[in-house]
């Protein structure tokens, strides 16, 4: 299993990867500080 | 989130099998406009054409952070008329996750879903019913109190 989360960055290439892996995407809008 | 909720294995292995996690900055365009972002964290589940199903502000712990993204894979299944799968994933959220804020929301939904699903409304009044017993002071079980009379 995984130890962090693989974050995607894009959202055309996450829509993408939901799509071919039927899945949902979360996006998270965050604050570097 | 990055140093509580992120970190946590349940977390990571629930993100990592039912969800493409996408990040990006508060600030960035198009997106931030687009979403209309006004306060970080801002969380929203998209379906795989980058429609808004659901949405939470601020921090959520671990224990929060999973029942809340199970409502929203139920409402996007729900709100795209596949009431199979998003059954499957309100009873999922309640049965694992009962005791969660998103408990109530879940339990008005679920009932509205088998309702829609089955033009039978008693389903809506057991939404009641179970609200106004387990979580009496949640909003949900205002916005169910019609249902009473069904």
């Amino acid at each position: 299993m995984e130890n962090k989360i693989n974050w995607e960055t894009e959202m055309d290439r996450a829509l993408a990867q939901a799509r071919a892996e039927n899945k949902l995407v979360l996006l998270d809008f965050f604050n570097p500080g | 989130m990055d140093a509580v909720t992120y970190p946590d294995a349940e977390v990571i292995g629930f993100i990592g099998e039912n969800l493409i996690p996408l990040r990006v900055q508060f600030d960035a365009q198009p997106l931030s406009s687009d979403f209309n972002v006004k306060w970080t964290p801002t969380l929203v589940t998209l379906d795989s054409y980058g429609t808004e199903h659901h949405r939470t502000v601020g921090f959520l712990s671990p224990e929060e952070l999973i029942p809340s993204l199970l409502l929203g894979i139920a409402k996007t299944y729900f709100e795209a008329d596949r009431f199979d799968e998003a059954l499957q994933n309100f009873e999922k959220l309640l049965a694992e996750h009962p005791k969660s804020d998103s408990a109530p929301e879940a339990i008005y939904l679920q009932g509205v879903c088998r309702y829609k699903s089955t033009h039978d409304a008693k389903p809506l009044k057991q939404a009641y019913e179970k609200l106004s017993a387990e979580y009496p002071s949640s909003e949900w079980t205002r916005r169910a109190y019609p249902y009473r009379l069904l």
